[in-house]
């Protein structure tokens, strides 16, 4: 029952999506049988953006499977959106449509695409749709449906017939209320929002080749890296970066920080002349690889995430327990820093500000070449749920511990070096908290496996107040040297944990990973499970920031938590092939296993 | 009751309606907006249905069960805070006056908010300022004495006045100051001299980690004379006495009468007097509230649209008028750009108020939060949808759905509603131009009076 529902909607939105055109279109007698060119090759070389989905059967496949079905369907926000009148306008709609063609809509659905979508955006917002049935027959069909719900919501608003038709050559072109038209050619149809645009169609057809978004060089590299994709998006980057939010976010790179996090991309943004999205599905992992023809300039901040030579690269991340999120960069810091004037000249004066403020920490040593330069590339940042002693504290809002891990050169110099500045950082914060008659950190050595660290803490909360303890419990700060690592970290129980994986990887020789300079890895379901533990929180956040009741509040986070449970991870590796800039998104969806329906 | 006709002796009697004074919307509404933030229809008609009298019993009293509504609210507020910061707070505190059963009660928590001016400003504990609203409200329809007293050992008031250490070598003026000053007799009453006397009966008084702690040894414990009274005194002996002087008395009803009557004018000491004398008798808040309600005064055109309704009164109003809750955090912020930003007064005076309320750049901000509150998306998120509201009280078409928010939100006179009536969209679907019209009406000089 819900997968029908599901799939109507599913339905219902390809309707609605073909409705503006249809609802202006009318059926034209196919054309004389034809082999047809790819779909692409019909597409005005104008156009800026093609989405090409070449074989719908594996993605409708993969997406209109029971077990997809039923974690859809039994969704709060499924079951939510399926109350509302507009989805029962919907399932009428579906209704009607399965009733004409006496089929379910997953049949249908996969009858009109099954020889692929192809969708392109061109100047002025025009679009093009053009779909390859199965057959004529059921290109003709579509063509009729979309004449029916035209000529039908025309007359449930008392319009006269929207519909009419112009011959073009062997074609002809059906429009609707002036603007939307289409036509079918064999087993094709196409789909355009405006007459001049189908023009241009049935101009690239009968055309040559090279005429059309295929022969363009970009677009065929694109089509090329992105090899057997079930579907790619190509995005003629050049005009993407005239687009005024996208050139904000390519210029912004004046915070150091950002710069360093986000310098590789958008440096190869900045060199590309194309842009491809393609997308994978396979089992429970879907693909997503951004793939373009920038590379990263040899003068921008993004050259000091370029390994120095092969082998080099971020390190695997750091497996610890309740682990929420990881991250693994390959970045020369002292290098990055050593040219920071050149980099950031309009902040001189605030870096300076930083540098005399870190010299206070590191007693005067420079920070290029006596800090920063004793740090290795390979720099490694973890976040994961946290456990509380309830003899101490537990805190009514739980936030993530989080670290910090680099590698040091000289670890027995360079270890004494951060354990000073450590202490003086924690000695600023107790004298600081003191001035506001706040409790301070108790500083404390400890050991864990051999390995001596320090770790500060709170004394305990007063009895009565350890159920629902103040934030600042969250934090029990450490800093420990583990052979050629040091690592700074919120909590010392994360230290602790990652000290051990970082034992676990020592033993295995782990390697870093190669054609990469930047790793991301997401825990759907310790994300969930730190989501809940902070539910109340959020449900009353969610009550004064939108104003829902508290049903409402609950609904809202109830379908965030699902929707994290469902996604089991995820995974994004961003480095660059043979110069060019790759960036690949796994998401490993996690769908409880389908009900057979047997009782 | 015509304005020239009001005297003196008759000012606080009972308010009966005449053929001069009649029980109409507009008096209902007046009645709402001045005890709470507005009406809905359904208040409005009961309220013309009951007449004045039962109108203000079931103003006075709430309605359903408050004190489970309000622990809610409490326990909400208590973990909003739990991170420290006071400024969910505000958002809360919104949130209960839109929803609130008994809108009277927080006008008053309101009122003596701007009355005691404490500023959350510098205090940094977010369960303190929580502390002290929630003292506010508990004592806001008590005894004024109690109230003063609780104030003078509140410790985010201390903090706020930056009189977190009051040593016996070295008294801190401020909170004596601000007892005598602005809370009770006034400046024309108190001296410099009554100020150093009381604030040596209140030394051994700290703060000490958000706790508010008590140090003999740091209590002067000698003999003081305050308001022409001598003895032995505390910091409570002082409250009592400068809350139970005959000018505090004048001092609150002056007050609570620019705060319920009319703001525009001064008020008449001879109107004030018996008020005042009433009130020194017991020094009952709710029975001074209920009188000035209940009054011929309170409804007369002395008092109708004499007063500029706060940001809080415009914002609350308009989402309570229109049966809708709106997402408070980012009202909390719009507010503090209209001039309210709560937890916060301006000064140790409070908030100037009145006329002040309102420049170019207020009246903007306002008709702008006006449009963004009914806005079908945005940062209100389409809370409030004025056709829904339409279509509950039965006007499907465009004219009467009109006339019925007018009447709902500003009670206009025949000639200026119709006026009204055209600047309604012509064209459009109804919804949308209901959105349009409520900006409208809330854009309005006459809605901007409360």
């Amino acid at each position: 029952m819900h997968g029908r529902r599901f799939t109507s909607l599913v339905a219902a939105a390809l309707v609605l999506f073909l409705m503006p055109m249809t609802a202006r279109c009318q059926t034209a007698a196919p054309a004389a049988a034809e082999r047809l060119a790819p779909a692409d090759e019909w597409v005005p070389p104008q156009a800026f953006a093609v989405l090409s989905v070449p074989k719908p059967k594996a993605l409708l496949d993969w997406s209109l499977r029971p077990q997809m079905i039923q974690a859809v369907t039994s969704s709060p926000l499924y079951k939510a959106a399926s109350a509302s009148p507009k989805f029962r306008e919907l399932q009428t709609g579906i209704d009607m449509i399965e009733k004409r063609f006496s089929a379910d809509w997953q049949t249908l659905v996969r009858r009109f695409t099954e020889g692929g979508a192809t969708l392109a955006v061109g100047p002025d917002k025009t679009s093009l749709l053009i779909l390859d049935a199965r057959d004529a027959q059921a290109a003709n069909d579509l063509h009729e449906l979309v004449l029916q719900l035209a000529r039908g919501g025309a007359a449930d608003k008392g319009q006269a017939d929207p519909v009419t038709s112009s011959q073009e050559g062997d074609v002809t072109v059906w429009i609707v209320g002036g603007q939307q038209t289409h036509a079918v050619i064999g087993k094709r149809l196409v789909f355009a929002d405006r007459p001049a645009v189908m023009q241009a169609v049935l101009s690239t057809r009968s055309g040559d080749a090279q005429a059309s978004i295929a022969g363009s060089a970009e677009y065929k590299a694109a089509r090329q890296a992105a090899g057997d994709a079930q579907a790619v998006l190509w995005v003629n980057s050049g005009l993407l970066k005239l687009y005024p939010p996208v050139a904000q976010a390519l210029s912004a790179e004046s915070n150091p920080l950002i710069a360093l996090l986000a310098a590789p991309i958008t440096d190869a943004m900045k060199q590309s002349t194309w842009l491809a999205l393609a997308l994978r599905v396979k089992d429970d992992t879907i693909t997503l690889e951004a793939l373009s023809d920038g590379t990263i300039s040899p003068e921008g901040a993004a050259r000091f995430a370029l390994p120095a030579k092969g082998g080099q690269g971020p390190m695997p991340n750091l497996a610890v327990p309740r682990r929420l999120a990881a991250m693994s960069l390959y970045r020369d810091l002292r290098g990055f820093y050593a040219a920071k004037d050149k980099l950031f000249p309009e902040r001189t004066s605030g870096l300076i500000f930083f540098e005399n403020m870190m010299g206070i920490f590191f007693t005067g040593r420079d920070l290029t070449e006596e800090v920063l330069a004793e740090t290795g590339p390979d720099i490694r940042l973890v976040a994961a749920e946290q456990t509380y002693d309830p003899e101490i504290a537990v805190p009514a809002v739980k936030i993530p511990a989080f670290a910090l891990v680099l590698r040091m050169k000289n670890p027995k110099r360079f270890s004494l070096v951060m354990e000073e500045a450590w202490q003086k950082a924690l000695g600023l914060i107790n004298f600081t908290r003191g001035q506001q008659a706040l409790p301070g950190l108790i500083i404390d050595r400890v050991e864990h496996k051999g390995v001596k660290y320090t770790v500060a803490s709170f004394a305990p909360a007063p009895a009565k107040e350890r159920a629902a303890a103040e934030m600042r419990f969250n934090f029990r700060p450490a800093l420990a040297a583990a052979g050629e690592f040091i690592i700074l970290s919120s909590t010392a129980q994360l230290a602790e944990d990652i000290m051990d994986a970082l034992a676990k990887e020592a033993s295995a020789a782990a390697k870093p990973l190669a054609q990469a300079h930047s790793l991301l890895e997401v825990e759907g379901a310790q994300l969930a499970s730190i989501l809940a533990a902070n539910r109340e929180t959020l449900v009353r956040q969610n009550m004064v920031n939108k104003g829902n009741t508290k049903e409402q509040a609950e609904g809202e986070v109830g379908v965030l938590l699902d929707l994290l449970k469902v996604l089991g991870g995820a995974r994004l590796e961003i480095g660059a092939v043979e110069g060019k800039f790759l960036a690949r998104l796994q998401v490993r969806v996690s769908l409880p296993p389908a009900q057979t329906g047997e009782k | 009751m015509a304005a020239e006709s009001l005297d003196a002796s008759r000012a606080w009697a009972p308010y009966e309606p005449s053929p001069a004074c009649p029980w109409t919307l507009a008096r209902a509404a007046h009645l709402h907006r001045r005890a709470g933030f507005g009406a809905t229809w359904g208040q409005l008609r009961q309220a013309l249905s009951d007449g004045p009298q039962k109108t203000v019993d079931r103003l006075l009293a709430g309605q359903g069960d408050v004190a489970a509504f309000n622990r809610g609210f409490d326990q909400n507020e208590q973990a909003a805070v739990s991170g420290g910061s006071p400024e969910p707070l505000r958002a809360w505190w919104l949130r209960r006056m839109i929803q609130t059963p008994h809108p009277l009660l927080e006008k008053m928590t309101l009122f003596w908010h701007d009355f005691i001016s404490a500023s959350a400003a510098g205090v940094g504990s977010g369960s303190l300022v929580r502390g002290h609203i929630q003292f506010l409200r508990s004592a806001a329809l008590g005894k004024f004495p109690a109230l003063v007293a609780g104030v003078a050992r509140d410790p985010m008031v201390l903090l706020s006045l930056e009189a977190k250490a009051n040593r016996k070598a070295l008294p801190d003026l401020n909170l004596a100051r601000q007892l005598l000053r602005r809370w009770t007799v006034g400046p024309d009453v108190c001296t410099d001299r009554d100020i150093r006397q009381a604030a040596r009966a209140m030394t051994g008084w700290f703060v000490l980690r958000d706790e508010l702690r008590r140090f003999d040894r740091e209590h002067d414990d000698g003999e003081k004379t305050v308001l022409g009274k001598s003895g032995r005194f505390d910091d409570q002996d002082v409250a009592r006495l400068a809350a139970t002087h005959p000018a505090a008395a004048r001092n609150v009803v002056g007050r609570l009468y620019r705060w319920f009557v009319d703001e525009g004018d001064a008020p008449d000491e001879a109107v004030l007097a018996p008020l005042a004398r009433s009130f020194a008798e017991d020094f009952d808040v709710a029975r001074l509230v209920e009188t000035v309600l209940r009054s011929a005064l309170f409804f007369s055109d002395r008092s109708l649209h004499r007063r500029v309704k706060r940001p809080t009164e415009f914002a609350v109003g308009l989402v309570r008028a229109l049966e809708g809750t709106v997402p408070t955090t980012p009202l909390a912020n719009d507010l503090a750009a209209t001039g309210e930003n709560l937890c916060h007064p301006p000064t140790r005076d409070g908030w100037e108020g009145g006329r002040f309320w309102i420049n170019r750049a207020t009246v903007i901000a306002r008709s702008n939060l006006a449009a963004a509150m009914l806005a079908p998306s945005g940062r209100y998120e389409g809370k409030i949808d004025p056709a829904a509201l339409v279509r509950r009280h039965g006007h499907a078409q465009a004219e009467p759905a009109g006339r019925f928010l007018l009447d709902l939100l500003l009670q206009p006179a025949d000639d200026a509603g119709k006026r009204l009536l055209r600047e309604m969209p012509a064209r459009g679907d109804l919804p949308d131009r209901l959105r349009t019209f409520a900006h409208v009406i809330a854009s309005q000089p006459e809605f901007q009076l409360a």
